[in-house]
């Protein structure tokens, strides 16, 4: 009897259109689709367009560099870039795509043989590359070396985390790359992607005169209105949801104009204006709707933003006993009492410990007795106070004693 | 194919026959008629004399090399011989082999009268005699003078080979001998036009009787699938073409771009004229040498080098110059400083060794008096990155050009000028010599001038935008791919506003200016204006604590405290130590903070990447 009632459950969920609006915005929030168009960077999308397409047209060899704080949409970017340059009938089979990550390609050998692999190259068999790595190295530069610039397919080198790549040992690979780039072999496109604004200063100076010096910045500079439009268009159906009515009911919420969404949404404006930020939030606020309330309302993004903004030590503070909130306050009097400095404990607090909420000074080379270790507190005052709080049955005295002045 | 492989394993005994023919007094030299050589294990001595066709060990065992004999006399010590030299065809290098016009029989050899080889020969290098069937006479220009058909040897009668075929090589020989007879048969017939120009038509038809028996053979062998060791390093090629350039500004950009080569270099002439006259008179005098050149990136070091490769190569195919090959090897391009002695060994003689055994073989090479040797002028390309504890590639590099024999010139490439002194040990630096240049970074008016003659015409850029260019990237570093670049974004930049302006449709200051911008300009200060507010805040509290403490750290506690303190000041609701530390991370990843140690938690150590002012500056302009 029970399955049978789940199966049930199931199947009313399945025919919901409701489950179906939650995954579709799911998907999208969870950049597992790419946007049709990247918003507020059509300067960087067309300069970045042209480029990669001049490699693949007119075998015009280039180097560029994508830099931008995490989740401002770098690699959204290219994606969409090369979306539309495959798209090209005289491209789609003219192009080589090699894709890195500095951090799954840590040393110039495995890069090397990802790069081998990819390219199909004739040392090269199913998955496994041979030979050693001065042989692949040499194998890789004999290949591009034949090439020439208008009958070999031009090769798309992607480096993500391009930083890393400056600490391999030489900077070998780099330097053959950017190398290749200002010679007349192969024509090949190196774009580097990172989120550090000297990256250049890494650079070698024989691999930094190689480099052409081409950045791509992808600066927001989104206005508060903006970015209230882009959570709409976010949150929005497409015109093609298999249910009109409901995506028209849907797509007409006044959400946005809500006094309270409105300072939610600015407050995550103010903390950061990437849309990963942004995207995580909507993202838990989409996932509270269900059968029983088929859209969207200001309650589950208020609910979703204090889950966001929650402090994450007064929450494991919320798990203590009383015994051990009475430890935290005392050393946090003997924090305002010090100013700081370090104390130390007689008694057992291994739990406080094992949470990590105090932290022993690192000792440096005497050894003291475990009992006159000396520690340090991991919490802010306001933390403390935020916990005592929101403390279920926390006794008065105590809270009284947490506000006083002195221990 | 291991033919001789057995000979060599054999210890050959020289001994001259008969009384001297001749005495020079000065030289204290005997002159022989003949010599009998007598090999271990075999009872019959082989005898060559004056006049007869010889075979002399070489670097292949397969093919020895092939001459005349001519002299042979001792000086009481040594036994050495003076002979003509012939070539085979894969001795011929390989751009000149089309000459020929034809494709010759791989048994076949021909005259080699470059006067820059060395004709003598210890005459303990003799292997012995060699049956040549016949002799013609033509001329090739600029390559081969007679031409004479090698039959095999040993195997045509004259036992005076030691070699023992074995049973492939009987079935191989048999196969030869047939051919020599019907070579035979002409024999008469060509050896008649000797001293006279040959008919080509002779020469054709006996190549194609030859032909038709000779392809099946080849084709017996069969078609192994492909193994990665014999794999051919390739990119595969495109379906259709690349596009062509369209327009001026497109043409512009493809002749600026680095990789085109120029039809000439300009403002290196001095360099140039005095690399090619170094390298010249060592081809020519047949001596070995180094040179040291350095000069910062972009300031056309190699480039000047495959210059005058080209121009020396150019008149080395005009007879005007012995040959010389050219090998190329550059630090950078290899995985280990040892990996040098495996690739000059493969470019040089396609062999394939570790590190330990290419060491060996080249300081053989350099260092034994092996007949007809081209000099060799290598260069090394990122010389600094071949340095090893020990030194002991740059000794070797060094050192073998100094060998009597060696015939090799080398040429070095690196960034600083002090480099000898300062990372190579004396015994090193005392080899590298003291022929040195050192490129100078390019003055604003070479820069000019090197872009308007790449340009060569084509009308694009505005006066004033090339000099602006030139003389920022003068000031700058005197790089010309830099400037190079620079011109090139500045053509995208023209091509882009030029639909709306109406202009001359040439690359003007403004676009020269904004592609300068772009390079050149710090993003810090565009990454501040657009950061977040809470961001702007958290650099706002850094400094002030900087302030505070008078000290350039701070821990992210102290700052935190600031932060908050400032987001009252604002008016904004405090954020929790999470979200403050998630700000503060994000700062780092961009580099504008540098954070030490992020596992301290509220410990953690803050500095500015940025200066105070900047950072003030960019907040202010809000």
């Amino acid at each position: 009897v029970c399955t049978g009632q789940v199966w049930m459950c199931v199947l009313m969920l399945c025919d919901c259109v409701c489950v179906q609006a939650q995954k579709l915005l799911r998907e999208r929030l969870c950049h597992q689709k790419l946007p049709d168009q990247p918003v507020g960077l059509d300067s960087q999308y067309k300069h970045m367009l042209e480029l990669l397409r001049r490699t693949a047209v007119h075998g015009e060899s280039n180097s560029v560099l994508i830099v931008g704080p995490r989740g401002s949409g770098k690699t959204m970017l290219l994606g969409c870039v090369l979306r539309e340059l495959m798209s090209l009938r005289e491209v789609q089979k003219n192009v080589l795509l090699v894709e890195l990550n500095g951090l799954l390609q840590t040393d110039d050998k495995i890069a090397l043989k990802e790069i081998t692999r990819q390219l199909h190259l004739e040392n090269v068999v199913g998955d496994k590359v041979f030979g050693s790595f001065a042989e692949n190295l040499a194998f890789l530069l004999e290949a591009l070396k034949k090439g020439d610039k208008s009958s070999s397919r031009p090769v798309l080198f992607v480096l993500d985390e391009f930083d890393l790549f400056a600490h391999h040992k030489n900077q070998t690979l780099l330097y053959n790359l950017l190398d290749v780039s200002q010679s007349a072999q192969t024509p090949v496109a190196v774009v580097g992607l990172t989120c550090r604004l000297d990256v250049l200063e890494l650079l070698e100076k024989r691999v930094k005169s190689r480099f052409s010096h081409r950045q791509i910045h992808l600066f927001s500079s989104l206005s508060f209105s903006q970015y209230v439009d882009v959570v709409r268009a976010q949150l929005s159906l497409p015109p093609d949801f298999p249910d009109p009515k409901f995506s028209d009911e849907w797509n007409h919420s006044k959400l946005c104009d809500d006094k309270t969404v409105e300072e939610i949404l600015r407050r995550n404006f103010n903390g950061s204006k990437d849309f990963r930020s942004l995207h995580s939030l909507l993202f838990l606020a989409v996932s509270r709707v269900s059968v029983s309330h088929s859209t969207l309302r200001e309650a589950d993004l208020i609910e979703a933003c204090r889950l966001i903004s929650a402090d994450s030590k007064a929450n494991v503070l919320h798990g203590l006993s009383i015994l051990e909130l009475c430890l935290i306050i005392a050393m946090k009097h003997l924090n305002d009492t010090y100013d700081g400095e370090p104390f130390n404990f007689q008694m057992a607090f291994e739990h406080l410990l094992q949470l990590e909420l105090v932290r022993p000074v690192d000792s440096g080379v005497c050894k003291v007795q475990r009992e006159y270790q000396l520690m340090r507190l991991m919490l802010e005052h306001g933390q403390v106070m935020e916990a005592l709080q929101k403390y279920p049955q926390c006794p008065t005295d105590v809270k009284q004693w947490a506000l006083s002045a002195f221990g | 194919m291991s033919r001789y492989i057995t000979r060599l394993r054999m210890r050959r005994t020289y001994k001259w026959n008969g009384r001297p023919i001749g005495e020079d007094r000065k030289l204290k030299r005997q002159y022989y008629e003949s010599m009998s050589i007598s090999v271990e294990g075999k009872t019959e001595d082989a005898t060559v004399s004056l006049g007869q066709y010889i075979l002399i060990e070489g670097d292949d065992d397969d093919n020895p090399f092939v001459a005349q004999l001519r002299k042979l006399y001792t000086d009481g010590k040594k036994k050495s011989a003076v002979v003509q030299w012939f070539v085979r065809m894969c001795e011929v290098p390989q751009n000149k082999r089309k000459l020929l016009g034809r494709d010759p029989h791989p048994q076949e050899i021909f005259l080699y009268q470059d006067r820059s080889c060395d004709n003598e020969v210890d005459g303990e290098t003799i292997l012995g005699a060699v049956q040549v069937s016949y002799v013609i006479i033509c001329f090739y220009r600029n390559l081969l003078g007679n031409k004479v058909d090698l039959l095999s040897d040993g195997e045509d009668g004259d036992d005076d080979d030691c070699f023992v075929p074995s049973k492939t090589d009987l079935q191989s020989s048999s196969d030869e001998e047939e051919e020599a007879k019907i070579d035979s048969e002409d024999e008469l017939v060509v050896k008649k036009c000797r001293g006279s120009r040959t008919p080509r038509s002779t020469e054709k038809t006996r190549v194609s009787a030859r032909t038709p028996r000779k392809t099946p053979i080849k084709k017996t062998a069969p078609a192994t699938p492909r193994t990665p060791r014999h794999a051919t390093p390739s990119i595969p090629s495109r379906s259709a073409p690349a596009r062509k350039p369209g327009n001026v500004l497109e043409e512009a950009r493809a002749r600026l771009h680095v990789s085109s080569v120029p039809e000439s270099l300009p403002c290196r002439e001095q360099e140039f004229q005095d690399i090619y006259n170094f390298v010249e008179s060592k081809v020519i005098d047949g001596t070995g040498g180094c040179m040291y050149i350095s000069g910062v990136p972009g300031t056309g070091k190699t480039a000047t080098v495959h210059e005058v490769i080209r121009s020396l190569q150019q008149s080395a195919e005009q007879d005007e110059i012995p040959h010389f090959r050219f090998i190329e090897i550059n630090g950078m391009k290899m995985t280990d400083p040892h990996q040098a002695y495996v690739q000059i060994l493969q470019k040089l003689t396609d062999q394939k060794a570790t590190p330990d055994h290419a060491a060996a073989l080249l300081e053989k090479r350099f260092s034994t008096p092996a007949p007809k040797k081209e000099t060799t002028v290598l260069l090394v390309d990122e010389l600094d990155l071949l340095w090893t504890r020990k030194q002991n590639v740059m000794y070797n590099l060094f050192d073998w050009p100094t060998r009597r024999n060696a015939r090799l010139v080398v040429l070095t490439i690196a960034n600083t000028m002090d480099l000898p002194e300062r990372i190579m040990i004396n015994r090193v630096a005392s080899r590298l010599g003291l022929t040195r240049m050192s490129f100078q970074p390019y003055t604003f008016k070479q820069l000019q001038q090197i872009i308007t003659s790449r340009l060569n015409r084509v009308k694009a850029f505005e006066e004033d935008a090339l000099q602006l260019v030139s003389r920022k990237v003068a000031a700058l570093s005197g790089d010309a791919r830099r400037c190079l670049d620079i011109c090139r974004r500045a053509t995208e930049i023209c091509e882009h506003s030029g639909s709306q302006k109406n202009g001359s449709g040439l690359v003007g200051m403004s676009h020269v200016m904004e592609a300068l911008d772009e390079m050149f300009s710090s993003s810090y200060i565009a990454a501040i204006r657009c950061a977040s507010v809470q961001e702007q805040l958290f650099l706002r509290a850094v400094i002030a604590e900087f302030r505070r403490l008078g000290l350039e750290e701070a821990t992210f506690q102290q700052v935190f405290v600031q932060h908050q303190a400032l987001c009252r000041v604002e008016g904004l609701q405090p954020v929790s130590v999470s979200e403050g530390l998630a700000v503060c991370q994000r700062l780092g990843s961009c580099r504008l903070l540098l954070l030490e140690g992020s596992r301290l938690d509220l410990f953690l150590r803050i500095r500015l990447n940025v200066s105070q002012d900047d950072v003030l500056y960019a907040l202010k302009a809000d």
